[in-house]
């Protein structure tokens, strides 16, 4: 087991230390790669000094917010549309157009309608990550066996009962991969909505030191942003298999 | 105690729209207590017949009644058991036992007290909170059938319940089912693929014709009451047997 998570770590190390080399002998020039232990002295500096603590929490705000409003309506809109096919007929076309299109094409119009705040952020992040939780959660009820329902029928479950009963903890394994999905495209969404158009955040941050050419911060923006997506999936995940634990397969999806 | 009378059931294919008659004005009676197994060549209806009795299919038409009554829905006298377990794979094997009854809002004390003699019944103790997939074939039918006794039903309604089994632990499940039948004196109405497990657990086996099914025949087996495993061996369970399969024969072809 040890040794197991000893060679997990091996590659990272490996390619830490390949970087280190080559940045402290000046083979490319520092403002192209930074040398890795000097990004961490300015990450250090960027924490002590309050920044990072501040756009993260704007950052995370964003993506939490856009997060949860698409899991709100992304669900109860997949279990409408489940439970009707008049429902269905009706959003379907809809969510069959704009699903395809890339979130970026929209970010113009949000900019336009709503503004350059958080509102249309906000509700990028919900355009990115509400199509993945409805066709999951569609997917999960649609999916439930129906000799199993006849199962549950024939014991006396009522309609309602065969929802809350039936139903949901059937599909709860594919809503739950929607969710998961989810979190990773809602920090893809945020950073580059935060690059395009804002004066906070850690996209913003990152596309800041770019424009100064202070490579050193753009990874060290780059180190939080990946610590973040790499926690937020862990989370996702120990979520995952405490709500399923007794789903035999866990390991749903891949990462995104 | 149940009454079919002129029973058909037409389905409609989904493609084509072509009508099918599964079932055509099937008649039969099963008595108060009975144990009634229904054998016929695949696809004969006899799957659908037992859907029906549980509410869970409507006839095209005829008449189909318990006690007199009409079969209108699914009810909780009448419990079903299918050949694939279909437990609910989050719920433990004590919260798939006492999922009847805990619809009915009877308290979870009560459920465990109520459950209890099911669990020991099914040779269930010791694995309450075991999840279905931890458990073996033979032992997750175990759980559907203690879970359709939970409900305290009048009639078992059974679908080849021990079709996926092996030979063996097929074996023990029908004199575990003996036990049961004769302990809880329920009606069952067994439908099953094999003539000899037919014959082993019943006190009358109907023969379905092919489509569209019709009762063909029906033979009432006057073997003791409890039935044992050598009783396979007898002359007279041989002459059942035999004749039986005789029948199913020239249906099939």
């Amino acid at each position: 087991m040890n040794q197991i998570k000893f060679r997990k770590f091996l590659s990272p190390i490996l390619i830490l230390l390949i970087w280190q080399t080559i940045a402290i002998n000046g083979i490319v020039p520092t403002w192209f790669l930074p040398v890795p232990t000097e990004v961490m002295k300015t990450l250090f500096g960027m924490i002590m000094s309050g920044e990072v603590p501040h756009h993260t929490l704007i950052s995370l705000g964003r993506a939490f917010s856009g997060y949860l409003l698409a899991a709100v309506v992304g669900i109860l809109l997949g279990l409408l549309i489940a439970w009707s096919t008049i429902i269905e007929d009706f959003f379907d076309p809809l969510i069959e157009l704009i699903r395809p299109l890339s979130t970026f094409a929209l970010i113009p119009i949000f900019f336009l309608w709503f503004g350059i705040g958080n509102t249309s952020k906000i509700l990028i992040i919900f355009k990115s990550c509400f199509f993945p939780i409805i066709i999951n959660t569609i997917a999960g009820i649609k999916g439930v066996d129906a000799k199993l329902i006849m199962a549950a029928q024939s014991l006396g479950a009522n309609g309602f009962q065969l929802w809350t009963r039936v139903l949901l903890p059937s599909a709860m394994p594919m809503i739950i991969t929607g969710l998961r999905i989810s979190t990773a495209i809602a920090m893809m969404a945020l950073v580059g909505v935060e690059m395009l158009s804002s004066d906070s955040g850690l996209g913003f941050l990152v596309i800041d030191a770019q424009r100064t050419f202070d490579t050193e911060r753009v990874f060290a923006g780059i180190g939080v942003l990946s610590i973040i997506g790499f926690s937020l999936d862990k989370l996702a995940r120990y979520i995952q298999s405490k709500a399923l634990s007794w789903h035999s397969e866990t390991s749903l999806g891949g990462g995104m | 105690m149940i009454d079919a009378t002129n029973i058909s059931k037409v389905f409609n294919g989904r493609k084509d729209r072509k009508e099918t008659l599964a079932i055509s004005n099937l008649t039969m009676s099963v008595k108060r207590n009975e144990f009634v197994s229904i054998v016929g060549p695949s696809g004969c209806g006899k799957s659908t017949f037992l859907l029906m009795l549980a509410g869970l299919e409507k006839p095209t038409s005829g008449n189909l009644t318990i006690e007199g009554a009409p079969i209108l829905g699914p009810g909780v006298q009448r419990s079903i058991v299918f050949q694939e377990y279909l437990l609910f794979p989050w719920r433990t094997v004590q919260g798939n036992i006492e999922f009847g009854p805990r619809l009915r809002k009877v308290s979870k004390d009560d459920c465990l007290a109520d459950t209890r003699d099911f669990i020991e019944l099914m040779g269930l103790t010791g694995f309450e909170h075991c999840y279905p997939h931890e458990l073996s074939g033979g032992m997750q039918q175990r759980v559907a059938i203690a879970r359709a006794l939970a409900n305290k039903p009048e009639v078992l309604l059974m679908d080849e319940p021990f079709g996926a089994l092996d030979a063996l632990t097929r074996e023990s499940m029908q004199m575990e089912l003996q036990k049961i039948w004769l302990q809880t004196q329920c009606t069952v109405l067994f439908v099953t693929h094999s003539i000899s497990e037919a014959i082993f657990l019943s006190d009358r086996v109907v023969v379905m014709s092919k489509r569209p099914a019709i009762v063909k025949e029906e033979l009432k087996i006057a073997l003791d009451r409890p039935r044992q495993r050598d009783m396979h061996m007898t002359r007279q369970f041989r002459e059942y047997e035999a004749y039986l399969k005789n029948i199913v024969w020239e249906e099939v072809n």
